[in-house]
Protein backbone atom coordinates (compact mmCIF):
# COMPACT_ATOMS: atom_id res chain seq x y z
CA UNK A 1 0.00 0.00 0.00
CA UNK A 2 1.09 3.59 -0.54
CA UNK A 3 1.54 5.62 2.63
CA UNK A 4 3.00 9.01 3.43
CA UNK A 5 5.58 8.50 6.17
CA UNK A 6 7.05 11.63 7.75
CA UNK A 7 5.89 13.64 4.78
CA UNK A 8 7.49 11.37 2.15
CA UNK A 9 5.77 8.83 -0.12
CA UNK A 10 6.39 5.31 1.19
CA UNK A 11 5.51 1.96 -0.36
CA UNK A 12 4.67 -0.46 2.41
CA UNK A 13 4.77 -4.13 1.45
CA UNK A 14 4.15 -5.91 4.74
CA UNK A 15 1.05 -6.43 6.82
CA UNK A 16 -0.95 -3.32 7.46
CA UNK A 17 -0.22 -2.86 11.16
CA UNK A 18 1.85 -0.21 12.90
CA UNK A 19 4.15 -2.87 14.32
CA UNK A 20 4.88 -4.23 10.86
CA UNK A 21 5.56 -0.76 9.46
CA UNK A 22 7.95 -0.03 12.34
CA UNK A 23 9.77 -3.31 11.68
CA UNK A 24 10.06 -2.50 7.99
CA UNK A 25 11.41 0.97 8.76
CA UNK A 26 13.74 -0.49 11.42
CA UNK A 27 12.22 1.79 14.04
CA UNK A 28 12.15 0.45 17.59
CA UNK A 29 8.59 0.26 18.85
CA UNK A 30 9.70 1.08 22.39
CA UNK A 31 11.36 4.31 21.30
CA UNK A 32 8.91 5.53 18.68
CA UNK A 33 5.67 7.45 18.98
CA UNK A 34 3.23 7.15 16.10
CA UNK A 35 0.54 9.37 14.64
CA UNK A 36 -1.79 8.27 11.88
CA UNK A 37 -3.67 11.04 10.08
CA UNK A 38 -2.99 13.34 13.02
CA UNK A 39 -4.15 10.95 15.75
CA UNK A 40 -1.71 9.46 18.24
CA UNK A 41 -1.72 5.67 18.34
CA UNK A 42 -0.96 4.24 21.76
CA UNK A 43 1.80 1.64 21.95
CA UNK A 44 -0.69 -0.97 23.12
CA UNK A 45 -2.49 -0.62 19.79
CA UNK A 46 0.54 -1.00 17.50
CA UNK A 47 -0.39 -4.61 16.73
CA UNK A 48 -4.06 -3.98 16.10
CA UNK A 49 -4.47 -0.63 14.34
CA UNK A 50 -4.75 -1.25 10.59
CA UNK A 51 -3.21 1.11 8.07
CA UNK A 52 -4.98 2.04 4.85
CA UNK A 53 -3.82 3.24 1.48
CA UNK A 54 -3.06 6.96 1.61
CA UNK A 55 -2.63 7.15 5.40
CA UNK A 56 -0.30 9.85 6.64
CA UNK A 57 1.99 8.39 9.28
CA UNK A 58 4.38 10.27 11.54
CA UNK A 59 7.13 8.39 13.39
CA UNK A 60 8.55 10.48 16.24
CA UNK A 61 11.56 9.84 18.47
CA UNK A 62 13.36 11.60 21.29
CA UNK A 63 16.34 13.80 20.55
CA UNK A 64 18.47 16.25 22.48
CA UNK A 65 16.89 19.61 23.21
CA UNK A 66 16.72 22.42 25.70
CA UNK B 1 13.15 16.23 52.01
CA UNK B 2 14.65 19.50 53.21
CA UNK B 3 14.29 22.60 51.04
CA UNK B 4 13.05 20.68 48.02
CA UNK B 5 11.80 22.09 44.74
CA UNK B 6 8.13 21.11 44.65
CA UNK B 7 6.56 20.74 41.23
CA UNK B 8 3.04 19.36 41.40
CA UNK B 9 3.24 16.33 43.64
CA UNK B 10 6.95 15.80 43.00
CA UNK B 11 9.83 17.10 45.10
CA UNK B 12 13.39 17.50 43.82
CA UNK B 13 16.55 18.29 45.75
CA UNK B 14 18.35 19.92 42.82
CA UNK B 15 17.33 23.40 41.71
CA UNK B 16 19.32 23.22 38.48
CA UNK B 17 17.45 21.89 35.47
CA UNK B 18 19.46 21.00 32.40
CA UNK B 19 18.72 21.08 28.69
CA UNK B 20 20.35 18.38 26.59
CA UNK B 21 20.70 20.26 23.28
CA UNK B 22 23.81 21.64 21.55
CA UNK B 23 26.35 19.32 23.18
CA UNK B 24 29.20 18.18 20.96
CA UNK B 25 28.36 14.55 21.67
CA UNK B 26 25.98 12.41 23.67
CA UNK B 27 28.88 11.45 25.91
CA UNK B 28 29.67 15.10 26.70
CA UNK B 29 26.01 15.68 27.48
CA UNK B 30 25.79 12.69 29.83
CA UNK B 31 28.94 13.77 31.69
CA UNK B 32 27.50 17.26 32.09
CA UNK B 33 24.18 15.92 33.38
CA UNK B 34 26.03 13.86 35.97
CA UNK B 35 28.21 16.80 37.02
CA UNK B 36 25.21 19.10 37.29
CA UNK B 37 23.36 16.90 39.73
CA UNK B 38 20.20 17.80 37.81
CA UNK B 39 17.16 15.64 38.42
CA UNK B 40 15.09 17.15 35.62
CA UNK B 41 16.46 17.28 32.09
CA UNK B 42 14.69 18.42 28.96
CA UNK B 43 14.58 16.51 25.69
CA UNK B 44 13.00 17.30 22.33
CA UNK B 45 11.14 15.39 19.63
CA UNK B 46 12.08 14.81 16.01
CA UNK B 47 10.92 12.71 13.10
CA UNK B 48 12.44 9.25 12.78
CA UNK B 49 14.33 8.86 9.54
CA UNK B 50 14.55 5.31 8.19
CA UNK B 51 18.19 4.34 7.91
CA UNK B 52 19.40 7.07 10.22
CA UNK B 53 20.29 5.87 13.71
CA UNK B 54 18.16 7.09 16.59
CA UNK B 55 20.07 9.32 19.03
CA UNK B 56 20.78 6.95 21.85
CA UNK B 57 19.78 9.31 24.63
CA UNK B 58 17.19 7.38 26.53
CA UNK B 59 19.38 4.49 27.63
CA UNK B 60 22.27 6.54 29.08
CA UNK B 61 19.88 9.04 30.66
CA UNK B 62 17.83 6.22 32.15
CA UNK B 63 21.03 4.86 33.69
CA UNK B 64 21.38 8.01 35.80
CA UNK B 65 19.57 7.39 39.04
CA UNK B 66 16.78 9.76 39.99
CA UNK B 67 16.54 11.50 36.62
CA UNK B 68 13.17 12.62 35.24
CA UNK B 69 12.82 13.54 31.58
CA UNK B 70 10.93 16.66 30.62
CA UNK B 71 9.97 16.54 26.95
CA UNK B 72 9.59 19.95 25.38
CA UNK B 73 7.25 21.15 22.66
CA UNK B 74 9.90 23.00 20.70
CA UNK B 75 8.92 23.41 17.07
CA UNK B 76 5.25 23.94 17.91
CA UNK B 77 3.93 27.15 16.35
CA UNK B 78 0.56 27.24 18.10
CA UNK B 79 -1.39 25.68 20.95
CA UNK B 80 -2.74 22.82 18.87
CA UNK B 81 0.72 21.72 17.77
CA UNK B 82 2.08 22.10 21.29
CA UNK B 83 -0.64 19.90 22.77
CA UNK B 84 0.10 17.23 20.19
CA UNK B 85 3.84 17.47 20.90
CA UNK B 86 3.18 17.15 24.63
CA UNK B 87 1.09 14.06 24.09
CA UNK B 88 3.79 12.51 21.91
CA UNK B 89 6.42 13.38 24.52
CA UNK B 90 4.38 11.64 27.19
CA UNK B 91 4.12 8.54 24.99
CA UNK B 92 7.89 8.49 24.56
CA UNK B 93 9.09 9.48 28.03
CA UNK B 94 6.32 8.34 30.30
CA UNK B 95 6.84 11.59 32.21
CA UNK B 96 4.03 13.75 33.57
CA UNK B 97 6.10 16.88 32.91
CA UNK B 98 6.08 18.96 29.78
CA UNK B 99 8.15 22.02 29.06
CA UNK B 100 5.61 24.00 27.11
CA UNK B 101 7.33 26.24 24.59
CA UNK B 102 5.69 27.91 21.63
CA UNK B 103 7.98 30.28 19.78
CA UNK B 104 6.82 30.81 16.22
CA UNK B 105 9.53 33.26 15.17
CA UNK B 106 12.89 31.51 14.62
CA UNK B 107 14.73 34.83 14.63
CA UNK B 108 14.15 35.65 18.29
CA UNK B 109 12.44 32.48 19.59
CA UNK B 110 10.37 34.55 22.00
CA UNK B 111 7.37 32.67 23.42
CA UNK B 112 3.86 33.36 22.14
CA UNK B 113 1.94 34.25 25.34
CA UNK B 114 -1.54 33.71 23.89
CA UNK B 115 -0.90 30.29 22.41
CA UNK B 116 1.09 29.28 25.49
CA UNK B 117 -1.82 30.17 27.75
CA UNK B 118 -4.33 28.29 25.57
CA UNK B 119 -2.12 25.19 25.40
CA UNK B 120 -1.45 25.28 29.14
CA UNK B 121 -5.19 25.22 29.90
CA UNK B 122 -5.65 22.08 27.81
CA UNK B 123 -2.55 20.31 29.11
CA UNK B 124 -3.38 20.99 32.76
CA UNK B 125 -6.84 19.50 32.14
CA UNK B 126 -5.16 16.44 30.63
CA UNK B 127 -3.14 15.91 33.79
CA UNK B 128 0.24 17.19 32.68
CA UNK B 129 2.58 18.97 35.08
CA UNK B 130 3.02 21.99 32.85
CA UNK B 131 6.22 24.03 32.94
CA UNK B 132 5.55 26.94 30.59
CA UNK B 133 8.42 28.86 29.01
CA UNK B 134 7.11 32.40 28.97
CA UNK B 135 7.94 36.07 28.57
CA UNK B 136 8.96 37.71 31.85
CA UNK B 137 5.47 39.13 32.29
CA UNK B 138 4.10 39.21 35.86
CA UNK B 139 0.47 39.30 34.64
CA UNK B 140 0.88 36.27 32.43
CA UNK B 141 2.77 34.46 35.19
CA UNK B 142 -0.19 34.96 37.51
CA UNK B 143 -2.64 33.76 34.87
CA UNK B 144 -0.59 30.62 34.18
CA UNK B 145 -0.37 29.96 37.89
CA UNK B 146 -4.15 30.39 38.30
CA UNK B 147 -4.97 27.78 35.66
CA UNK B 148 -2.81 25.19 37.38
CA UNK B 149 0.67 25.23 35.89
CA UNK B 150 3.19 23.47 38.13
CA UNK B 151 5.67 26.34 37.76
CA UNK B 152 6.32 29.36 35.59
CA UNK B 153 9.48 29.68 33.53
CA UNK B 154 10.13 33.30 32.58
CA UNK B 155 13.06 34.02 30.32
CA UNK B 156 16.17 35.88 31.40
CA UNK B 157 17.01 36.68 27.78
CA UNK B 158 16.46 35.15 24.34
CA UNK B 159 17.17 31.42 24.05
CA UNK B 160 20.85 30.69 23.51
CA UNK B 161 21.79 34.38 23.55
CA UNK B 162 23.85 34.37 26.73
CA UNK B 163 22.73 37.92 27.44
CA UNK B 164 22.00 37.13 31.08
CA UNK B 165 19.27 38.53 33.27
CA UNK B 166 17.99 41.28 30.97
CA UNK B 167 14.52 40.93 32.50
CA UNK B 168 15.64 41.34 36.11
CA UNK B 169 13.06 43.93 37.19
CA UNK B 170 10.18 41.82 35.83
CA UNK B 171 11.62 38.64 37.32
CA UNK B 172 11.58 40.29 40.75
CA UNK B 173 7.89 41.14 40.36
CA UNK B 174 7.07 37.61 39.22
CA UNK B 175 8.99 36.07 42.13
CA UNK B 176 7.39 38.42 44.66
CA UNK B 177 3.85 37.42 43.73
CA UNK B 178 4.25 33.78 42.69
CA UNK B 179 2.75 30.90 44.64
CA UNK B 180 4.24 28.28 42.30
CA UNK B 181 7.97 27.86 41.73
CA UNK B 182 9.65 30.37 39.40
CA UNK B 183 12.24 28.71 37.19
CA UNK B 184 14.28 31.20 35.18
CA UNK B 185 14.83 29.64 31.79
CA UNK B 186 16.93 30.83 28.87
CA UNK B 187 19.54 33.47 28.29
CA UNK B 188 21.87 32.75 31.19
CA UNK B 189 25.59 32.70 30.39
CA UNK B 190 27.46 32.49 33.67
CA UNK B 191 27.10 30.75 37.03
CA UNK B 192 27.06 34.15 38.74
CA UNK B 193 23.79 34.91 36.93
CA UNK B 194 22.35 31.65 38.21
CA UNK B 195 23.46 32.55 41.73
CA UNK B 196 21.90 35.99 41.39
CA UNK B 197 18.63 34.43 40.21
CA UNK B 198 18.55 32.35 43.36
CA UNK B 199 19.58 35.27 45.59
CA UNK B 200 16.54 37.27 44.50
CA UNK B 201 14.30 34.34 45.40
CA UNK B 202 14.08 32.39 42.17
CA UNK B 203 13.26 28.74 42.86
CA UNK B 204 15.41 27.17 40.14
CA UNK B 205 17.15 27.81 36.84
CA UNK B 206 17.11 25.88 33.59
CA UNK B 207 20.39 26.02 31.70
CA UNK B 208 21.43 24.52 28.40
CA UNK B 209 23.59 26.62 26.05
CA UNK B 210 25.78 28.10 28.79
CA UNK B 211 26.89 24.59 29.71
CA UNK B 212 26.78 22.89 26.31
CA UNK B 213 28.74 25.66 24.58
CA UNK B 214 31.37 26.00 27.32
CA UNK B 215 34.89 24.84 26.57
CA UNK B 216 34.51 22.24 29.31
CA UNK B 217 30.79 21.46 29.69
CA UNK B 218 31.30 19.02 32.53
CA UNK B 219 33.20 21.57 34.62
CA UNK B 220 30.72 24.32 33.74
CA UNK B 221 27.84 22.07 34.83
CA UNK B 222 29.56 21.62 38.16
CA UNK B 223 30.11 25.39 38.42
CA UNK B 224 26.42 26.11 37.77
CA UNK B 225 25.41 23.53 40.38
CA UNK B 226 27.64 25.19 42.99
CA UNK B 227 26.34 28.64 42.03
CA UNK B 228 22.72 27.58 42.36
CA UNK B 229 23.39 26.10 45.79
CA UNK B 230 25.29 29.21 46.91
CA UNK B 231 22.57 31.54 45.66
CA UNK B 232 19.87 29.50 47.33
CA UNK B 233 21.76 29.49 50.63
CA UNK B 234 22.28 33.25 50.34
CA UNK B 235 18.57 33.83 49.81
CA UNK B 236 17.74 31.63 52.80
CA UNK B 237 20.38 33.36 54.91
CA UNK B 238 18.93 36.79 54.10
CA UNK B 239 21.08 39.46 52.50
CA UNK B 240 22.04 42.44 54.66
CA UNK B 241 20.22 45.67 53.83
CA UNK B 242 22.25 48.00 51.62
CA UNK B 243 23.34 51.40 52.88
CA UNK B 244 24.29 54.59 51.05
CA UNK B 245 27.06 55.32 53.52
CA UNK B 246 29.90 53.31 54.99
CA UNK B 247 29.29 51.49 58.23
CA UNK B 248 32.50 50.51 59.99
CA UNK B 249 33.24 46.88 60.74
CA UNK B 250 36.12 47.74 63.10
CA UNK B 251 35.97 49.98 66.17
CA UNK B 252 36.99 53.54 65.26
CA UNK B 253 38.93 54.21 68.41
CA UNK B 254 40.91 57.40 68.73
CA UNK B 255 43.91 56.07 70.67
CA UNK B 256 46.36 56.41 67.74
CA UNK B 257 45.56 60.05 67.23
CA UNK B 258 45.52 60.56 70.96
CA UNK B 259 49.03 59.14 71.21
CA UNK B 260 50.39 61.54 68.61
CA UNK B 261 48.83 64.56 70.31
CA UNK B 262 50.53 63.91 73.62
Amino acid sequence: MDLVVNGEPYRHNGQATISELLRECQAEAGRTAVMVNGDIVRKSAFDTVRLSDGDRVELIVITAGG
Amino acid sequence: MVDGLKLGDRVFSSRLLLGTGKFSSADAMIRAVRASGAELVTVALRRFHPGRPVDDLLAPLAAIEGLTLVPNTSGARDAKEAVRAAQLGRELCGSPFVKLEIHPNPHHLLPDPIETFEAAKILVREGFLVLPYMPADPVLAKRLEEIGCAAVMPLGAAIGSGQGLTTMSMLKLIIRDATVPVIVDAGLRSPSEAALTMEIGGDAVLVNSAIAAAEDPELMASAFAAAVRAGRDAWKAGLMPPSDVAEATSPLTAFLADGESE
